[in-house]
């Protein structure tokens, strides 16, 4: 399984000089499985990118949602492949209660916010909520489990042969909740990423800047740090990037989460901030970060 | 492999954590995941030290007696109701401490339902006389 992370920020987009190698693009990621399928996590603006990469070639794939917010579905309509006839793609999402999947995205891909509508999209696209059991796409079993952020909203679990991806890019896990007492089925998210190969996590704030922002669905850096060492992936990699900051900042948080990791137990290298482009070959587990009580 | 309590059940248990009226949490099966620190001191024992209760078997742990001092059937409890039915329901009863204390409460029940049905429910004590649910010792 190969991955490659398309935009790594949250909320907006955030381009400029100031984050140029940690990236100003909206959450995407692409994950080609061992049989060459492809699968976009989100449809943040850095899956613009991701479509001028398959631009040419004619391809079926699925774009598995998180959850509806702007900065996960703002690049749909600037996705290349949508507008070739050839293509197909499938949009994965959480069900909701107040309308379905298609007519939810279709607000946003409507006037006047957009300049096409849905039907008016030339590739073959169809709409899907995500069962609550297990699936498969291609060779890979595919698990969506319901994650504590606002709206509905979904973490991915994909394994494929001995790897194993899981992608929970928005993530309040600790709100209310003691993260390093609770059992393993009382934390949001957790059976999702239990000995991933890797995690990719929300770490959106600073540990000072959390109290801000509490119940605002993300992370601070020491419940990121905390859910890690619950998960035991064998890689965590902080994302959805506050779009306050800069490549040195992200740089600091980068320095410090090591140093806290790795006082925690975990091997320096376990956990690092996602950077725009950044590219990984998942391999079968071969090691444990930290051994999780 | 993990798998996670369904995520409403998660942030009920996670406000019932912050609450100081006591309140107890079922799964979609009828057993007892759940209960507060309120509840706990009502009932003279934490959740930590009694952990998961099965369905039919929660209801005994604090005996509930009508006004005549009848055990009240497991049927009819709230909490039993608003699982089953996915209807909320109400009720005036007494419960017994570990200690054999005896404490007169009102208990509303109400169904947690979602997008993929009912996953549990939740009831709420309070205690007879107490204008917000909290201070019952």
């Amino acid at each position: 399984m190969k991955v490659k992370l398309w935009g790594t920020r949250g909320s907006i987009p955030s381009p400029g000089p100031e984050t140029i190698r940690y990236g100003g693009n909206t959450s995407c990621v692409g994950v080609t499985l061992s049989d060459g399928s492809l699968l976009a996590l989100d449809a943040g603006t850095g899956i613009r990118s991701l479509g001028l990469a398959l631009a040419a070639e004619p391809a079926r794939l699925h774009i598995l949602l998180t959850h509806l917010h702007l900065d996960h579905i703002q690049g749909l309509v600037f996705f290349a492949p949508a507008f070739q006839p050839q293509t197909e793609i499938v949009i994965w999402g959480p069900a909701s209660p107040e309308a379905s999947l298609r007519d939810r995205i279709a607000r946003y891909i409507s006037a006047p916010l957009s300049p096409v509508e849905v039907r008016e999209l030339p590739c073959d696209v169809s709409f899907r909520h995500c069962p609550q059991s297990e699936w498969e796409i291609g060779p890979a079993r595919i698990r969506a489990a319901s994650v504590a952020h606002r709206g509905p909203t979904l973490g991915y679990r994909i394994d494929d042969g001995d790897a194993s991806l899981a992608y929970i890019p928005d993530h309040e896990p600790a709100l209310g909740a003691d993260l390093d007492a609770l059992e393993e089925e009382w934390i949001s998210g957790l059976g999702l990423a239990r000995d991933a190969s890797m995690l990719i996590h929300d770490g959106q704030y600073a540990d000072s800047e959390y109290p801000d922002h509490i119940g605002w669905g993300h992370s601070s850096l020491a419940h990121a740090l905390s859910f890690a060492r619950r998960a035991n992936a064998e890689r965590t990699v902080l994302f959805h990037h506050d779009p306050m900051h800069s490549d040195e900042r992200l740089d600091q948080l980068a320095r410090e989460a090591d140093q806290r990791w790795v006082a925690m137990g975990g091997y320096s290298g376990g956990i690092e901030l996602a950077q725009e482009c950044g590219e990984y070959d998942l391999a079968a587990k071969t090691s444990n970060a930290i051994a999780a009580s | 492999m993990t798998t996670q309590k369904p995520l409403e059940l998660i942030l009920a248990r996670n406000l019932m954590s912050a609450l100081s009226t006591p309140a107890f949490l079922v799964d979609e099966g009828g057993v007892l995941v759940f209960y507060n620190e309120a509840a706990g001191m009502l009932l003279g024992k934490r959740f930590e030290e009694l952990g998961t209760v099965g369905a039919e078997e929660w209801g005994a742990l604090f005996g509930p007696f009508d006004e005549s001092g009848a055990p009240i059937p497991y049927d009819e409890l709230p909490l039993v109701v608003a699982v089953r039915n996915g209807r909320p329901a109400h009720a005036d009863f007494e419960i017994s401490s570990v200690d054999g204390s005896r404490h007169q409460v009102e208990v509303s029940a109400f169904p947690i339902l979602t997008a993929h049905g009912s996953q549990g429910a939740i009831a709420v004590f309070w205690p007879a006389g107490s204008s917000n649910g909290a201070g019952h010792r």
